[in-house]
């Protein structure tokens, strides 16, 4: 079911029916075994108030969420932090307020963390001045929640993307790492392609296990919950569309772990940098099309490179994945546009891109305005990357950020699926390359070819040109 | 003859209140769509893709559902909710919780002190027994009554 109003807030949004954790629990039964939580002596005194109210009431609430989803224990997290939270809207004034008691009672996070990207950039968008005004009345907590986020141990303005793992950001896990993430695209790169540990958390239970350095040991934190219930057999002619492979896989697994074969052999053709981009984005897609918080691709990421097929449970299922059968994905997305309505933005990068993919965002269109015989694209175009990273391009490529700048391309740094979805946004008919924003939003998902088409026409393309991606 | 139904009993406790069904995943974003974005304290609920509450209020009553879906911010959606006082008086799960609900209930118990009430794992043929309207007795065991 694909939503027909994009309504949502937040980033996550995923309308099957799965337990959000990470963790399919479509055979429990209330008779099965209810495990007790066994605490340390020092949780234990958490626990009973020993150490103040506020780390008592977090204690008692991760331990009741543990239980419920059968963790015996907790465990100390390792690794760096970062939470989805980075939206104000009026709505989340009881969450700030519970925030607000933390602070007053002078705790932070176990470490300095990062958060997702907020939903407006009013100078590289630069929306209308009634549409902006209409903006900041909606988010009017954002302020208040920047100031809090900073006093709780965020590590500074500049630290808003859901791509903070990426070495330009400098909030990136180790392999082992125990951690206790939200957003579902950072927490299923950091699973599979780094092989740290995470489930799928909910803000606000992010919080609370990050303030006290803990988390229950459930799901993708132990070796059996990172068994793979599902082995995707890729049988496709060249290297799939990151993006529609990870639909694919994201519809049909919903919240199980798959275990991906036969795309080793065309990632091994792409330099690292971009390995790692497609692996990024095909996992994001598996994350929001589905709810996938790890997958596994052999011969590619660390556990199955270890273990390879010892990963998947003895009585796997089976889903083969053809060139027609990724058609037959593409073929059925929504269109949720106004009827004739025309194009009128671009936005690409979503998750925010790496530096890269900057990089060849730039080559890509030099190549497309060229071909087209003109000098600047017919319609705005936005790129989205973390402020980090958009500074690290800049330094490590002047002459293609230049480039940006002369033909009017902005790099923006908010995050596009929050303001698509913003009330006075949410109807603007945009085009993607982001199979992630087309799901929590009614922008239209695009191959390259075609967007390139749209980005030098304005036209909508009249037939589907899915030529292999030359770039990711 | 009334319908008996056993659940594993989350948040316990006692309580007498008509159902209100939900057949597909309950999303307290949507849901909420109006405490969210325009401040309201009505628990009438907003979303239109769930046509089995769509238009209807559910405060106080006794919400059956199979789980909640939507944005991993769900649970502040549940808190805002709870603030006002418009969230169910029980909420029954025919699976288990899930972590959207997980959190926001917990968040809302724990911190904000709702005495709501949560059931999970009651089965699908709990969800295909009960019907908005019906009478249902709630009790701290995880039992749960469908009065005829």
């Amino acid at each position: 079911m694909q939503p027909t109003n994009p309504k949502f807030e937040g980033t996550d949004l995923n309308l099957s029916l799965t337990t959000g954790t990470g963790v399919s629990k479509k055979d429990a039964k209330p008779s099965d075994p209810q495990p007790k939580m066994k605490l340390t002596p020092e949780e234990q005194e958490i626990f009973d108030g020993k150490h103040g109210e506020i780390r008592q009431k977090a204690m008692k609430t991760i331990v009741s969420y543990g239980e419920w989803f059968g963790a015996e224990k907790l465990v100390d997290l390792t690794g760096p932090v970062h939470m989805a939270l980075s939206w104000g809207s009026g709505a989340i004034a009881p969450l700030l307020e519970i925030y607000e008691q933390i602070i007053d009672a002078g705790i932070k996070t176990y470490k300095p963390f990062t958060a997702n990207p907020m939903p407006m950039d009013h100078e590289n968008l630069a929306p209308a001045p009634e549409k902006r005004e209409e903006f900041d009345a909606t988010y009017s907590n954002q302020e208040r929640l920047i100031e809090d986020l900073l006093k709780l141990g965020l590590i500074d303005r500049d630290s808003f993307s859901c791509s903070s793992y990426l070495p330009e950001a400098g909030n990136t896990p180790k392999k082992g790492d125990y951690l206790a993430w939200t957003e579902s695209s950072a927490i299923n790169y950091s699973n599979s392609v780094i092989g740290s540990r995470t489930n799928r958390n909910s803000v606000g239970m992010d919080m609370l296990c990050n303030i006290l350095g803990k988390t229950p040991y459930f799901g993708l934190m132990t070796d059996e919950g990172r068994k793979a219930k599902w082995l995707i057999d890729v049988r496709t002619k060249k290297r799939p569309r990151s993006m529609v492979l990870g639909s694919a896989i994201g519809l049909k697994v919903l919240e199980d772990i798959p275990y991906i074969i036969g795309v080793d052999k065309f990632l091994d053709e792409l330099p690292e940098e971009q390995k790692l981009s497609w692996l990024k984005d095909m996992g994001a897609t598996t994350a929001s099309n589905g709810a996938v918080g790890l997958y596994h691709v052999e011969g590619t990421t660390p556990e199955a490179i270890e273990k390879g097929r010892d990963l998947l449970v003895d009585d796997y299922q089976t889903y083969v994945i053809d060139d027609e059968e990724l058609d037959r994905i593409y073929n059925s997305y929504p269109n949720l546009w106004p009827e004739g309505a025309k194009p009128e933005q671009v936005f690409v990068g979503c998750p925010h891109f790496t530096v890269e993919q900057l990089r060849l965002s730039s080559e890509k269109l030099q190549e497309g305005l060229k071909e087209a015989g003109i000098d600047t694209p017919v319609l705005p175009v936005h790129l989205f990357a973390g402020k980090k990273v958009a500074d690290a391009f800049a330094k490590r490529y002047p002459k293609e950020a230049k480039y940006f700048e002369d033909v009017g391309v902005k790099i923006a740094h908010n995050c596009p699926v929050m303001y698509m979805q913003t009330p006075v946004i949410s109807d603007e008919p945009i085009i993607t390359s982001s199979n992630k924003c087309r799901v929590y939003s009614i922008a239209r998902f695009f191959y390259d070819k075609n967007l390139m088409h749209i980005i030098t026409t304005g036209e909508l393309p009249k037939e589907i040109q899915k030529e292999e991606e030359k770039y990711e | 003859m009334s319908k008996i139904f056993k659940g594993r009993p989350l948040l316990q406790g006692n309580a007498e209140e008509l159902a209100e069904v939900s057949h597909v995943g309950f999303s307290p974003t949507a849901s909420y769509i109006d405490v969210v974005f325009k401040n309201s304290k009505s628990g009438i609920i907003q979303d239109h893709d769930n046509a089995d509450l769509y238009g209807r209020d559910i405060t106080g009553k006794i919400l059956c559902l199979p789980q909640s879906i939507g944005s991993s911010a769900g649970a502040c959606m549940m808190m805002a909710a709870a603030k006002v006082h418009i969230l169910p008086k029980a909420m029954l799960f025919s699976n288990h919780v899930d972590s959207l609900s997980a959190c926001g209930l917990l968040m809302a118990h724990n911190f904000l002190e709702e005495p709501i009430i949560a059931i999970d794992m009651l089965g699908d043929e709990f969800l295909n027994a009960v019907k908005t309207g019906d009478k249902i007795k709630v009790s701290e065991d995880g039992t749960v009554e469908i009065e005829e």
